[in-house]
Formats: structure tokens, sequence, C-alpha cells
């Protein structure tokens, strides 16, 4: 465009000098006039600048991003507006693009998890895999993470730009998944580091400078550029191509902001779209994966493992089923209520709830569901379960339980039946009701029995046997054999019966043995032996020497063989005194004889004598016969001599017989003790016998039994 | 976000780091400063239209100038200059200091901060020497690390300074 022509002044006349302009200005007014009504048509003008639009917008764009900043509202805005207003539009619009973008991006990651799984595959199931797993759990790193360091050759984690004169970060790109410091305190330390160690090592020419450095695994490249430099935080030893990365990016960063770092005065924000110069840098290198050999394996490795999974998962499952089964076996069981239960399978599965514990064993429910009870925990809180069930089995749990006998319980009343054992039943009958919710024991149609072995233990502890004892039981009967002592046997006889289970004795294979000495003992203590009698026993044969009343004598005839250890009594040297007085009376009565007058009833002088000591005779013979336990009469025979009549001497010798008789009456005797008898003339003595003169008138008499 | 680069100069002694923590929850382990000379940390300090991050060089203080790592210096922003009120010795020290700081950075903002304010009683610079210093143009603020007092105004006012133009 050609320069404004500068205006002239009014000189002569308006006219003259409007016509010198238009002479002379004519053709450019011409030209404003033209370019006035191009810039006033707007349709025009629309049209001029819609050709000259892209290539002006293409040539801004290269030059910086302000049209692109300058736009990015407007278009943002219009785009929102138009997501609002028509989203079928856009829609539409997008859907060739967004429909292949979609499904690449699905085979994209479809592919990346095939990948991953045959990378896991390899891994987990590979020695290598096993090690870095070690490791990870050695080191408290994620498997992952060792996975990536251990198949790593290197990788860039972080990239920092930093001004070289002031030490702050203008920039910081970050690989995924790695953890960073504060980007504006990292770069000024590593600014401080950098001077220092330049600083300190004074030989090095102004250029040179602090190229790298490393920090265990970590190297640090850096790369510099006038104003500022690039840090480049690597994990591995990364090829030299690397550097050339770093050096071109530092490079086009100072082609594209030279000036701004020239002028950085605190503020990064323009170096915000550096990113894209920087990002290429932030590479990483892999080892190569192996052979397909590798695949066929972990593919074999992940079958096995499906199959393992599989097998697993119905372990698992009957697990559970068994896990089920018995918390709900041990919900069920007398003194247990579950308040809370885990099933775990690492560590130990865990029970919890209330528990009588005289009731209740869960290990023992454990055991039997199959359970591995080292592999529970069980935490109870006592309590005093009072349900019949329960009751009934704190019974059994500290009576035990025959085998024979059948339990039941129905409120409070224990009732027994069947066989049980004496000793349980003792056990019960004394201690039964002090458990908790028993109140009675009703026993009536049990049959007891008892053990032979705890019953001659009983009989053994009540009569401690002799040495040569031999005892055996069996059905109630005690069976005794060998040789005993009379006074053991005795009191096992009165005693043993008395024994639970023994209804009788059986002796017969015993040998009693009887100690004289006991025996006499014995004897005495019975019988009271008279002063006048020695005894002593012999073989069981009771020898009596001496004198004994008769009535004493009599007893021990009739007592002596009951007597244990006496069979017989021996009393041949014993004289029975009462015996001997009542003979020694009756023959001194029978040979007294009362002399009379000569055909009288009267008595002779010597007659009357002799009769008045008859009734002492008569007493004493009297009292012994009551002691032989003899009923006697006295036949008071009369007699008369033969001369004469002899009715009347018959006559006669009864008048004479009953004198006697009244006579003995006066003296106090019963007349019924007496038989008076008129014998008539007496027999002729026998010869060679003196007889006195008036021995045919007399009296005898003669004792006989009454009749 | 505006990053200023500032650093702590001062002698040895003078409570330097004290003051950096006291500001500061520190990041970085104080071996650094013995090791390489410098410790960083970093505050962000809120002005009136802007925030400002103070990223703070704690320059391990020497008495001889001659050792400081001058390198540090560059890029700074602004400083703060502490001294030790009840050593008097140490307020010449760090005017000497800034002196020949001048010589490195010109003239660049600084705060000149007379630490241990709690220790009143056994202050050795007296406010005549503290006047003459204000009548110099020396921005000075009391402060103390142990009690806290001065710490936020002294690199509030530093931040402020930094961003004003030269």
């Amino acid at each position: 465009m050609r320069p404004w022509p500068r205006a002239v002044p009014p000189q002569k006349s308006t006219d003259e000098l409007t016509e010198l302009r238009r002479l002379l200005v004519r053709p450019e007014q011409e030209d404003l006039r033209a370019l006035r009504a191009r810039l006033d048509n707007k349709e025009r003008r629309a049209h001029e600048v819609a050709e000259i639009l892209p290539e002006a917008v293409t040539l801004t764009g290269r030059r910086s991003e302000e049209l692109a900043r300058a736009l990015r509202p407007a278009v943002e805005d219009s785009v929102r507006a138009s997501v609002e207003k028509r989203p079928q539009f856009l829609v539409d619009a997008l859907h060739p693009i967004i429909g292949p973008i979609v499904r690449r991006s699905i085979a994209e990651n479809f592919r990346a998890l095939l990948q991953s799984l045959n990378q896991a595959l390899e891994r987990s199931f590979s020695w290598q895999g096993l090690k870095w797993r070690i490791e990870a759990w050695r080191t408290g790193r994620s498997f992952s993470e060792v996975v990536l360091l251990r198949s790593l050759v290197y990788r860039v984690e972080q990239i920092f730009l930093i001004h070289r004169e002031t030490g702050a970060s203008l920039l910081h790109v970050i690989a995924d998944s790695v953890a960073a410091e504060d980007p504006a305190m990292v770069a000024a330390m590593q600014t401080a580091i950098t001077d220092f160690v330049h600083d300190s090592f004074k030989g090095t020419k102004k250029d040179e400078a602090l190229d790298e450095f490393r920090v265990g695994e970590l190297n640090v490249w850096i790369e510099r550029g006038p104003q500022a430099y690039l840090a480049a935080v690597v994990r591995g030893t990364p090829p030299r191509e690397l550097r050339g990365c770093l050096e071109d990016a530092i490079e086009r960063i100072h082609v594209l902001r030279g000036s701004d770092l020239l002028r950085f005065k605190g503020e990064a924000a323009p170096f915000e779209s550096l990113g894209t110069e920087i990002e290429p840098c932030l590479r990483a290198q892999y080892q190569p994966k192996k052979a397909a050999a590798s695949h066929a394996r972990a593919w074999f490795a992940l079958s096995l493992g499906a199959a393992l999974l599989v097998a697993a998962l119905i372990v698992g499952a009957a697990s559970e089923r068994r896990w089920d089964g018995f918390i709900r076996k041990l919900n069920a069981a007398p003194g247990i209520a579950v308040t809370q239960a885990k099933h775990h399978w690492l560590r130990r599965s865990f029970v919890s709830g209330l528990r009588d514990p005289a009731i209740a064993d869960p290990f023992a429910l454990a055991r039997e569901a199959g359970l591995n009870p080292e592999r529970l925990r069980f935490e109870w809180k006592n309590y005093l379960a009072l349900d019949d069930p329960s009751v009934l089995r704190r019974f059994v749990r500290r009576f035990g339980k025959p085998p024979e006998t059948t339990l039941t319980l129905a409120d409070g009343m224990l009732t027994l039946l069947g066989k049980v054992p004496y000793e349980w039943l003792e056990h019960v009958r004394s201690e039964g009701r002090q458990v908790p919710g028993i109140t009675s024991i009703h026993e009536q149609n049990v049959e007891v029995i008892f053990d032979p072995a705890r019953v001659l233990e009983r009989f053994r502890e009540k009569f401690p046997p002799p040495p040569a004892l031999r005892a055996s039981y069996a059905n109630g009967i005690l069976n005794l054999s060998g040789t005993v002592p009379w006074e053991w046997i005795d009191q096992v006889r009165s005693g043993a019966t008395g024994l639970p289970g023994i209804k009788r004795i059986s002796e017969e294979n015993l040998k009693i043995a009887y100690d004289p000495a006991l025996v006499l003992r014995r004897f005495i203590d019975r019988f009271n032996l008279p002063d006048s009698v020695n005894a002593n026993v012999n073989q069981n044969v009771l020898v009596l020497e001496g004198e004994a009343p008769h009535a004493w004598l009599t007893r021990v005839r009739r007592g002596a063989p009951s007597v244990p250890g006496i069979s017989t009594v021996n009393e041949e040297k014993l004289i029975d005194l009462d015996q001997r007085t009542f003979q020694q009376s009756k023959a001194v009565i029978e040979s007294a004889f009362v002399y009379f007058l000569l055909n009288k009833e009267n008595f002779a002088t010597e007659g009357f004598a002799a009769l008045s000591r008859l009734p002492d005779e008569i007493r004493r013979c009297l009292s012994a016969a009551s002691r032989l336990g003899l009923e006697v009469q006295i036949e008071v025979r009369g007699y008369a001599d033969s001369v004469g009549e002899e009715k009347k001497n018959l006559d006669l010798s009864q008048r004479r017989s009953n004198a006697v008789k009244d006579f003995l009456v006066k003296c106090g005797f019963e007349p019924s003790l007496f038989r008076s008898m008129g014998m008539g003339a007496p027999p002729p003595p026998a010869a060679g016998e003196a007889q006195p003169e008036q021995a045919d008138r007399r009296v005898a008499f003669k004792i006989v039994p009454k009749t | 976000m505006i990053q200023k680069k500032v650093c702590l100069l001062g002698t040895s002694g003078v409570g330097k780091t004290s003051l950096v923590a006291r500001f500061v929850h520190s990041a970085f382990s104080d071996k650094y400063l013995t090791t390489v000379g410098v410790k960083i940390d970093k505050k962000l300090v809120p002005l009136d239209d802007t925030n400002v991050t103070l990223v703070i060089w704690d320059l391990a203080g020497d008495d001889d100038f001659q050792r400081l790592q001058t390198s540090y210096l560059r890029g700074t922003s602004g400083y703060l200059l502490v001294a030790d009120g009840t050593r008097r010795i140490t307020l010449d020290q760090a005017l000497d200091l800034q002196s020949r700081v001048v010589e490195v950075l010109g003239n660049v903002p600084f705060i000149l901060a007379l630490n241990k304010a709690d220790l009143t009683e056994q202050w050795e610079i007296d406010e005549a020497r503290i006047q003459s210093l204000v009548a110099e143009n020396f921005s000075i603020i009391k402060t103390s690390a142990k009690e806290g007092a001065g710490v936020e105004e002294a690199f509030a006012q530093l931040a402020r300074r930094t961003m004003q133009p030269a």
C-alpha cells in the first residue's frame, strides 16, 4: 500500500485548491473512496477475510499459541452450547469417528489385557516369579513393583526443567505410578548440589558442570541449556540415545521459550506447554520376553491353576457345608448358644457364645463334624443350662451312664430304668440331687447288678479273711472254701448277708477250725461252770469232771452240743449231785422200818424213833427228786406177823400203814404223797438173814414213780 | 504461581535455621546444611493479590564470608540478613556480609532480622544503633525464633519486596 498523501493547506481560493487537489490526488481519492466502499460492504469484506483467513490462522499458529489461546474459550463455549442444545447433532457427526475409535480402543485394551495376563502367568508360575514374590514379601514392596524393577532395563521416571539462574522448577513431568517429591524443592536442591559440586572442584571450566550422578538404582542425567537445564531421573541403566533425546528437548525449549527464560521472574506458567517437548524423553525399556515355550508352560500352569482353583472351590464348598453343619449342630447341642461364628481359611476360625462347661464339649462336636479342633478358636462365656437335655447331660457328665441303664428326665425327676450297677446307684443316691436341675430320683424299677470283684472287695474289707480262705461270688451267693476259724465264720454268717449283693453264704467246701480254749470259754460263758466241776475240750468233746447239780447238768447236756466246737459231752467222771442225794435218801427211806407192838397198830419204841427221823429224809428225797424232775410217791407198806387169822393180819397191816401215813401227814406232807398199803404177812427172809423178833410187825417204805 | 528464591544469611549461631523451622515445616533433613552448606525449604506466602512460593535457601553461616558458597546466591530475589541481638558482633558481621552480597547480587531486597528478641535483657544492640540503621534505609524486624514473634512478618515483608519492581 502506498503512503497517505500529506494534506495541502488552503491558499488562494477554495475552488482552485479543490481543482488542484482533484488533479493531484484524484486517483488516491478514488482509491480511498473505493476502499471505503469496500470496507463498508460487509458481505464483500467477509468474502475477502474468508479468502485469507485459513492462511492467516496457519501463520499465526506457527508463530505462537496466542491464537489458540484466544480462540479456546469461544470454541469451548460454543461446543458446550452445542452439546447442550443439539446433542444428537454432535453424536451424528462424531459417530463415524467414535465407532472405530471405540473398537480400536477395546481391541488395544484387550490385547494389552492378554499381554498382561501372559506376563502375569509367566511371572506367577515361574521360578523367577516366585523369587520376585519372596523379594516383594521381604522388602515390603508390591509384587508388581518388584516385577517392574527386575524386568526393567531402564525407565525415565521424572524430568525436571529447571531455571539455571534461580534453580526454580519450571516444569516437571513424571512417569505413571512414580511417587515424587515437591518439584520446587527438588529443583532447588538439585541446583544447590550442582553448584556445590561445580564450586568444590575449582579446576573445572566454566561450562563444565555435573552431568550426571547416581543415587542407588537411580541415575540423574543433567542436560544443560543456556538458561535452563533438564534433570532426568532414570531408574536402571539408560542408553546413550537418551542423552540425545534430552539434548534435542532442551534445544527446542530454548528455541521456543528462550526469551521467556531470559525474562524469568518466577512465573512458571509460560512453560507449562513444554510438556510435549519433554514427554518423549520419558522412555522405558524392559527385558525382551522369552520364547513361546514359556507361554506354553504358562498356559499349562494356568490350566493347572484353574484345575486347582476348581478343586479348591469344591473343597471350599464342602468345607463351608461342614462349617455350617457344625455351627447348626453346635447351636442345637445342649448347653451351647452360639452368638458369633466366623469361618476363616488361612487362620483359625472363630466361634463365640455361651457354654455350660459341665455339659458341652465343642471340640468333640468339631471332631464329629470333621473339623480340626486346632483350627478353631472358641471364646465362651459360662452359663448354667437348665433345660432337660442339658441337665441330663450334666448328670451323665458327672456320674456317667451304665450301658444297660436308661435315664430319663422330666420336670426335675430323674428316672432310672434297666440294669443299674450297685456302686453307680449308691453314688447317684448320695449326690444325684446335687446336680442343678434334678430334684428327685425315681429308681423303683431298676435291677441292681453287682460287680463280683467289688462285692468280694467289700466282703474282704468288712471281714478280713484268714489266709486259708478262698472266696468267690456269683449270683448273689458268696462261696467260701478252705479252713477258717469258727470265730471268723460266725461273724461272716451274721454279717455278710448284710453286705450289698450277698444274699446267702455257701459253706459246702468250708472247714471250720475250733480253738479249744475259745470253745471252753464260750461254754463257760454260756453255762457258768460250777466250782465243783472241771471242764476241758478235746477234739470237739467236752469232758466234764467233778460234781454238778442235776439241773446244770441237764442244761449242759441239752445245750453244750449247740456250743460251736462241742459235738458231744463226756460226763463219765461227772457226778449228778441231785441224783446221788435222791438215791441216798431213797436208800435210807427204803431201809427204814417202823416197828409196832404185837397185834397192835401202836408204834414200838424203836419204831417211833425210826419214824421220827423219816420226815427230814423224805424232804431231802423229795427235794432231790424235784431237782431231778421226778414225781414220786412213797408206798407205806404195813406188815403183820403171820400169827393169827390172815384177814386180821391184813387189816392190821393196813392200819399200821395208815398210822405211819397219818403220822407223816401230820408232819406236813401232802397225803397224796403216800400210798398206804396193808401187805399182810411179810415174805420170809432170805436164807441166812437174821431178823429181829418184831420184824414182821413193821411198816416199810418204797419210793416209786407217781402214778 | 510465582516462585521466588530467597536466602537466609548471617554468621553462625544467630538462629537462621531456627527461623526457617519456625516459619515452615521442614521437609529436608538438617544434614544437608552441614553436608552441602544449604538447606532448602518452601512456604506459600499469600500476598494481597497473589500467592508467592518462597523457596528458602538456608545458607550455612560462617564468620568468614570468603567461605560462603556464593554460587548459592545466584538468582536470589531477596534475602533475610540475620543477626543475634544478644551479640553485637553478629550485627557487624551481618552488615559486612550484606555489603559483600551487594557486590555479588547488586541491590537485591533484604530484611535485617534481629533475632532472639525474647532475650531483650541480654541485648547488646541498643536502640540508637537500630535507629541509625533505619536511617540508612535498612528494613529491620526484631524476631524470636523461640516464641515466633516477628517471623511471619519478616518473611511476608521479604516476599512483598521481592514482588516489587527493581
